[in-house]
């Protein structure tokens, strides 16, 4: 529902804008930070046992170069409620894995990294979804658009995070979603790609593959995640929201003013996929 | 209080010598029977003199013996009689305009520069619409809010954003008054161009600083705007044919030149820009308003006005959203003269801004609103000529209405939902004294004692040690507390009330014939709040009352000031410094969430903010070319501590940028009139950019590049700057015709500079680098416009 009324001071902006270039600009620059993207993602009906957990630096806002992978870190998952340390294995490519976790749905675990002799924890439960109930394709102003439904289940708060990506594409397209304003009812979370003149980015057509994920969210991470969402789909006009720094759960026990970027999430997950068909 | 008023006045009378009699009544414009505001009257070759109000009514007093009597007016011809005065008399005066009206002072003071002088009141400007209209402006359409924003103290937050703002203050800081009814929201297509029609209105009055007691509610500025009463003499037309919208106005004498009404529209053409977007088919932005004003004479002594005013934008976006909204407002006011000294009026004002939603992909409607009725009555007493009185008081009610959201089909995703509607009162009583203490030195001051009680009707949360929003120290984040219960209260309780006493005073000290010197100090309450997490606000945005949670905001200005005529009024110079401090002002939680929000509390922190500057207006007053330089330096900060919540604050609790703060602000305006035919003019403006936040670092999260931000406001935008001109060709000028026409030329950004709007950061949707791109909203413009009167 928010995300309408966001997007519709978005529209009415675009309608009146005249031009727009890229430019050079002078940014500030901060010390790296740690970057945690500690995404457990149990797929529904799976054992969940393979997981990963990603470590990078930040970089300056403009570079290129993106030698940031961390190496040499402790990563370990305890589950808050017998002890049970799951240890993560250094890829030496900034990936940590483990092929023996055991997910259980509302358990509380921990995440702690030991980087650079700092130690970073981060809590968070593993969060369930629905189902997904249906998937179509339907064409609004010409233009094919994939819709996923599902059922919220009622009398609950619940939040979820979607991902589309049409396969090919260098980028995803992320979106937040709660039952605030719809309790209890089908939910439909719709994708679209918009053509540009200026690139060879195309809108879906029959034929294109498009990869789905239906994640259930924490209420935490669902606030992490709409000002991510929000913060990067921001064109810094006058209707837009003063940008804020974005706080992630994973805080540094060593030195508190050296907190990690990203987020230790657990969530149950729906992959699927949709493959257009003619209109 | 009133007892108090009572035995002031009475012990006031006894001072003044009982030989003197008073001179009142009123001054019109002899071509229309308009009242003029701002006039000045004065017996010749004494210092007895006077001012007229906003309905042409004054009134002086000397001692008995034969005088002549002097009305001025900058623009018109003045107007003298010789009065024996040897009983208290009543003299109407109907003023010629003169013929030489291009030569008029745009922005006057509207008296005449010995009064202006003189006069305590300081940090003011006023506009008339005549001049306003030959101002260059964006795509030829007339805008006051645009005007004004040339004077010192006054800027925006750039091209298309909506509102103004007054010496480093916030939009809702502003008490905009269209015949004394509150406007909510003064823009048309979210800030492009604003709702005032030039054609319905008569002048326009900005107070930036010393507020008269009389005014209360905002704590930044007072934008008093008047429509015109209408033609009582004979029928006209004026009207205008613009690239955006049309406009005409109709007006005439009613009730046998006892009264007159104008009724005045305007409206954009459809299909306004959308069609320039081929993809999208059957879009409609539109906005219109209609302008009604009515006047009644029923005695000398009594005179009753009806005006109103209804606007609406329109945006209709075939297959996907509807939205509307807009300002309604009306108000029936009743003039008595009690005597030939004491004016009063009683005003009962209803207004109303509301907005209307329909996402017909979502199958939702959404409304929202606040009204409020406001009763008014103001006294003026001319008790002598070195001491006048006004007094009075208003009583507002108010209906805050958040939201409501109604599901359009039985297939929607969206539950109804109402969120909580809120009541308050809001009221004031005044008592402001304009004293010539000696000839040198006038002072004005006055207390204002407003009130205001949230009443009830509602449930409001309680929270785990009254706390609404609390500090998360291990994620280092502000959040909404904990809620505990909550309390209902009854239609008859009151949740909350507050008072305040607003102490208003001016001083003018005349260094000589030629200059002075003033100061001024204001205190002023501020009991409601728009709720905006945006850089300017948006016709979505939602007031809310100061209650339990929210306190009212409380400002005190100060400021000082050098006024001075140059050889005989052909130039002047203004330079005036201020100061103010606000406390309680709203600030935000990052990632704060406003929309639908039924719980704001949970979303705010309180905070403080402050401004101060230096303000420079030179004016070239008289001859063919006029025209001013107006120039500020200024800051315009806020502050948020964590206090009572605990945590550092906003930004640490740094002092930062506001999101309207502009270091420079330069603009000259120049007038120029070659002939009857033909006059130019131009405008340049110079203004440090606006803050913002740029991204200080970036990491790769879910596949994409996310920016970590800096502190808020801590960057700026490139400066803004640009050139327009303007030519106005008036064809055929024969004085007996009654058709008058004339033809608006104008470039704007003449040499189209891409000014950035904004400059926003994301990634390459090709290459996947990161990239900055700038946003310009116009370019250079070249419009045409045709204006008449008939």
């Amino acid at each position: 529902m928010k995300t309408y009324i966001k997007s519709i001071i978005l529209i009415i902006v675009i309608t009146f804008t005249s031009c727009s270039d890229v430019i050079n600009v002078d940014v500030p620059v901060a010390s790296p930070r740690l970057v945690v993207e500690a995404s457990i993602d149990w797929q529904k009906g799976t054992s969940g046992n393979e997981q990963s957990i990603k470590l990078t630096t930040s970089t300056p806002y403009f570079d290129k170069e993106k030698n940031n992978k961390v190496q040499g870190a402790s990563v370990k998952i305890i589950n808050d409620n017998d002890g049970t340390e799951f240890i993560f294995i250094d890829q030496k490519n900034g990936n940590y894995i483990t092929s023996d976790f055991v997910p259980v749905l509302n358990q509380s675990y921990t995440l702690e990294i030991i980087y650079n002799n700092e130690v970073y924890i981060a809590k968070e439960t593993m969060t369930p979804v629905t189902d997904v109930k249906n998937i179509t394709q339907s064409i609004e102003d010409e233009v094919l658009e994939v819709n996923l439904m599902f059922d919220d289940p009622k009398d609950i708060e619940n939040f979820y995070f979607v991902k589309f990506k049409e396969r090919g594409d260098l980028f995803p397209e992320l979106f937040y979603e709660s039952d605030e304003f719809s309790d209890g009812n089908e939910m439909k979370v719709v994708f679209s790609k918009e053509e540009d003149d200026d690139s060879t980015i195309q809108e879906l057509k029959p034929g294109s593959i498009v990869d789905i994920k239906l994640h259930g969210i924490s209420k935490r991470y669902y606030k992490y995640i709409r000002l991510m969402i929000d913060q990067s789909e921001s064109d810094g006009g006058p209707f837009s929201t003063t940008p804020a720094p974005l706080r992630g759960n994973c805080t540094n026990q060593s030195k508190p003013e050296n907190y990690a970027f990203g987020y230790f999430r657990l969530t149950q997950v729906i992959k699927t996929s949709y493959t257009l068909k003619q209109k | 209080m009133k007892k108090t008023i009572l035995a002031f006045i009475f012990f006031t009378s006894l001072l003044s010598a009982q030989d003197k009699y008073t001179i009142s009544g009123t001054i019109h414009d002899v071509s229309n029977g308009e009242t003029i505001f701002g006039a000045s009257v004065f017996l010749s070759g004494t210092t007895v003199g006077g001012i007229t109000n906003e309905y042409g009514f004054y009134s002086i007093t000397a001692p008995k013996g034969t005088y002549k009597i002097v009305i001025s007016y900058m623009g018109y011809v003045d107007s003298t009689q010789e009065v024996i005065l040897d009983n208290d008399q009543k003299l109407n005066f109907e003023l010629i305009e003169s013929s030489e009206q291009l030569d008029e002072v745009i922005i006057t003071s509207g008296e005449t520069e010995r009064v202006n002088i003189k006069k305590p009141e300081m940090s003011t400007a006023k506009l008339k619409a005549e001049t306003i209209k030959k101002m260059p402006v964006v795509l030829g359409e007339v805008d006051i809010i645009k005007s004004i924003q040339t004077l010192p103290g006054v800027t925006n937050t750039g091209e298309g954003s909506s509102g103004f703002n007054v010496r480093g203050g916030a939009v809702d800081q502003n008490l905009v008054l269209l015949d004394e009814a509150i406007i909510y929201n003064t823009s048309h297509l979210l800030g492009f161009f604003s709702i005032f029609n030039a054609d319905a209105i008569k002048d326009i009055k900005l107070y930036k600083g010393g507020i008269p007691a009389r005014f209360g509610g905002r704590v930044s500025s007072v934008l008093d705007v008047r429509q015109k009463d209408g033609n009582n003499k004979r029928i006209g037309l004026t009207g205008g044919i613009g690239l955006i919208s049309s406009r005409l106005a109709v007006e005439g004498p009613l009730f046998n030149k006892n009264g007159s009404f104008l009724v005045a529209g305007r409206g954009s053409y459809a299909h306004l820009f959308t069609d320039a977007f081929k993809d999208i088919k059957g879009n409609k932005v539109k906005f219109y308003d209609l302008n009604l004003k009515t006047n009644y004479k029923l005695s000398e002594k009594n005179k009753l006005y009806l005006s109103g005013y209804f606007g609406r934008d329109v945006f209709n976006f075939s297959t996907s959203f509807k939205s509307s909204y807009g300002n309604l407002s009306g108000n029936l006011r009743w003039n008595h003269i009690f005597n030939d000294r004491l004016f009063s009026n009683l005003s009962v004002i209803y207004s109303k801004y509301d907005y209307e939603l329909t996402i017909k992909s979502a199958e939702f409607d959404w409304t929202s609103y606040i009204n409020n009725y406001n009763l008014k009555y103001d006294l003026k007493y001319y008790l002598s000529n070195d001491l006048k009185l006004e007094f009075g008081g208003n009583g507002i009610f108010y209906d805050f209405f958040p939201g409501e959201i109604t599901p359009t089909s039985l297939t929607s995703p969206i539950n109804y939902r109402k969120l909580d509607e809120k009541k308050a009162i809001e009221t004031g009583v005044y008592l402001n004294a304009e004293h010539k203490i000696t000839e040198k030195l006038t002072a004005q001051y006055g207390l204002r004692y407003s009130a205001f009680s949230r009443l009830g009707g509602q449930t409001l949360s309680n929270y785990k040690d009254n706390q609404p929003v609390v500090y998360n120290s291990a994620l280092g984040i502000y959040e909404e507390g904990e809620v505990v219960g909550d309390t209902k209260y009854k239609k008859s309780e009151t949740i909350k009330s507050y008072g305040n006493l607003e102490p208003r005073v001016g001083l003018s000290y005349q260094l000589t014939e030629t200059s002075s010197l003033k100061a001024g100090y204001s205190r002023t309450a501020q009991y409601i709040h728009l709720l905006s997490n945006t850089i300017s606000v948006t016709p979505l945005d939602v007031w809310t009352p100061s209650g339990k949670f929210i306190k009212p905001q409380l400002s005190n200005q100060y400021a000082l000031g050098y006024f001075r005529n140059f050889k005989n009024s052909t130039y002047s110079l203004e330079i005036e410094g201020y100061y103010k401090n606000i406390d309680n002002r709203i600030d935000y939680i990052d990632g704060s969430d406003l929309i639908g929000q039924n719980t704001i509390e949970t979303q705010i922190l309180n905070g403080k903010s402050r401004a101060y500057g230096l303000e420079f207006l030179f004016r070239k007053n008289k001859g063919n070319f006029t025209g001013w330089l107006a120039y500020t330096i200024s800051k315009s900060e806020q502050r948020t501590l964590g206090d009572n919540v605990a945590g550092p604050g906003i930004n640490d609790g740094k002092w930062y940028s506001t999101a309207h703060d502009r270091t420079h602000d330069l603009s000259i305006t120049g007038i120029y009139k070659l002939n009857d035919k033909w006059t130019f003019s131009s405008n340049l403006i110079f203004q440090t950019g606006r803050p913002v936040t740029y991204p200080n670092g970036q990491y790769q999260y879910e596949e994409l590049s996310i920016a970590s931000y800096s502190d808020r406001n801590s960057n700026r935008l490139p400066s803004y700057h640009r050139l327009d001109i303007s030519a106005t060709y008036t064809p055929n000028n024969k004085p007996n015709r009654r058709w008058k026409g004339e033809w608006i030329f104008g470039i704007y950004n003449l040499y189209n500079q891409k000014n950035a709007a904004s400059i926003s950061f994301g990634q390459n949707l090709e290459t996947g680098a990161n990239e900055a791109t700038r946003t310009a909203i116009f370019g250079i413009v070249p419009s045409i416009s045709y204006n008449f009167k008939f």
